[in-house]
């Protein structure tokens, strides 16, 4: 077998093995659907412009699971893997630490699909969403929001020395993000300080940029975000380059 | 014939000059051992030869490849042990091993390998439920897996149990008898004297000593020590009739002679016999590696 679609096979296996990473991406969010679902429920609310309450939570759930991928289980794994001196073992085969990175990445994206597809489905059966946004630019708006965490997380994997500050870092990021960008409550319910507030975290123009495009939007409404978002995956993939150290 | 050549190597973190213009070679199908105390140089001699520390000076050809330059090339014939290198969490034996299977294009086959290893039966255990010298055979299948003609070994034996450090040296024989090459780091002196073909000796970054055993002991000039017992005195009947000796000393009954030269003691013998000096207990303490490493690297010698 080609030795990189092996590693991402291998890789595949050991990510699954991890508790934490299904339980987060897989699980967690369709309990939080549960949670808020059973609150709510998702009648047509006139504040949401019709939609109900599912309808709207959900781009934010989706959310939800790319940062937990992005960053949480993708800085986590690669700091470990060089803390450990995977990353070095692997720099002395034919094949390259990057080889290994890559995966990661793949294996978290193919994570985060499935988690929102369980999310979805769980989502249609109990509480009959509906989805009126195009498949083409929500998927669009998907994968912008996707790149933005990765870099952030590959960053963070980069400059973290040891695994224990990798997680330190994630979860400062992670968790003020969770509940203040939108994601989970949405900003509507919230005071005008929080609203901004939130402007620092740029998870929330992946929340406003996915919400907007699944509800019906145009890619161009949400210019704004779109080159926050792209800003971001510059920056942050030029800084990964310039400091991962894969050892 | 060389299959390593190292040229003038220097190597600096920061302030620190780990390594101080170094130069030895290796020789196709020899084992060649690096022994130095921790912080000597030694695993940052191994990663600049093996290209994944960047020289700061000199030469280094592995295969004839300049591990900077071909590394691809390079890492397809050599198998590597790095010091410390653990595994993917929750990774088991024949997902590691057939890993590495994936990345060589003609690669040895991991199930006999195990078999040689006596690890069959961990063949769908996790790897971190091993014991330490059951990971360190792994270590040695995964670079084996590459069927390299050279394997570099960093403190392959460090950590393990005397038992277990025996097994290692019976398995390291034999990939030499395959016709391997290997270049091994080390901190245990019997472990070097009992493997290795050449014997490199570095402390604080510099080389101190290369060559054999014999003419690394040679080297650090250590007297061989003849101690016997005799109830005579005689001190002085041996200063005038034995050349040689750079120290005698004598307490109670028992003397021991110093000489560079240990064919004194015929020498010695004969004396004894000839005047017919009643003696016994005759013993001869020959200089070690580990005199000659002590003395070298001025680590506590005990003169």
């Amino acid at each position: 077998m080609n030795s990189f679609i092996k590693v991402i096979f291998i890789e595949w296996k050991l990510n699954n093995r991890n508790f934490l990473n299904v339980f987060f991406a897989l699980f967690f969010p369709v309990m939080m659907l549960m949670l808020f679902g059973t609150m709510y429920g998702n009648e047509p609310i006139a504040q949401f412009g019709g939609f109900g309450s599912i309808d709207v939570s959900i781009p934010g759930y989706i959310c939800i699971i790319i940062a937990v991928t992005g960053l949480m289980t993708l800085p986590l794994t690669l700091s470990q893997y060089r803390e450990r001196k995977i990353l070095k073992r692997f720099m002395v085969t034919p094949i390259k630490p990057i080889d290994l990175l890559s995966s990661q990445l793949i294996v978290n994206t193919v994570t985060t699909i499935i988690g929102m597809i369980i999310l979805l489905i769980v989502a249609k059966i109990i509480f009959e969403i509906t989805f009126i946004g195009n498949f083409l630019k929500t998927t669009i708006a998907f994968i912008i929001v996707l790149l933005s965490m990765f870099s952030i997380g590959l960053f963070i994997a980069g400059i973290s020395k040891t695994m224990k500050a990798a997680t330190v870092i994630s979860y400062i990021i992670y968790f003020p993000m969770l509940f203040l960008s939108g994601a989970t409550i949405p900003l509507e319910f919230m005071p005008r300080s929080i609203i901004n507030l939130s402007k620092i975290f740029p998870l929330t123009y992946g929340v406003e940029l996915l919400k907007g495009v699944w509800l019906g939007g145009n890619l161009l409404d949400y210019m704004n975000d779109i080159l926050i978002l792209s800003s971001i995956i510059i920056i942050f993939i030029s800084l990964s380059i310039k400091f991962f150290k894969w050892e | 014939m060389n299959v390593i050549e190292v040229n003038n190597l220097s190597k600096k973190y920061k302030d620190i000059l780990a390594v101080d213009d170094i130069t030895f070679s290796v020789e196709k199908g020899s084992i060649f051992g690096m022994i130095g105390p921790n912080g000597a140089g030694k695993t940052t001699t191994i990663e600049c030869t093996i290209g994944i520390k960047k020289r700061d000076q000199g030469m280094i050809s592995v295969l004839g490849f300049d591990p900077l330059e071909k590394s691809i090339d390079l890492y397809k014939k050599i198998g590597v042990q790095l010091q410390e290198t653990s595994y993917q969490d929750k990774i088991k034996v024949h997902e590691i091993c057939s890993l590495f299977m994936s990345m060589y294009s003609e690669p040895l086959d991991y199930v006999p390998l195990l078999e040689r290893f006596n690890l069959s039966n961990k063949n769908k255990s996790f790897l971190s439920n091993l014991s330490g010298g059951q990971r360190q055979k792994i270590a040695i299948i995964l670079a084996l897996i590459a069927n390299p003609e050279i394997i570099f070994l960093d403190e392959l034996t460090s950590g393990l149990d005397p038992k277990a450090r025996r097994e290692m040296w019976t398995y390291i024989k034999e990939l030499k008898n395959e016709g391997r090459t290997i270049f091994m780091t080390t901190h245990y002196m019997e472990e070097a004297e009992f493997l290795c073909d050449t014997i490199c000796i570095i402390d604080e970054g510099k080389l101190i000593a290369t060559g054999d055993l014999q003419s690394v002991i040679n080297k650090a000039d250590i007297d061989t020590i003849i101690t016997f017992n005799t109830k005579e005195d005689i001190v002085t009947a041996i200063k005038n009739n034995i050349t040689g000796i750079s120290k005698l000393e004598i307490t109670e009954n028992k003397i021991s002679i110093y000489s560079k030269n240990a064919d004194l003691i015929s020498e010695l013998i004969l004396f004894l016999e000839k005047n017919g000096i009643s003696y016994n207990n005759v013993n001869i303490i020959r200089p070690t590696l580990e005199d000659a490493y002590l003395k070298m690297t001025g680590k506590s010698w005990k003169e």
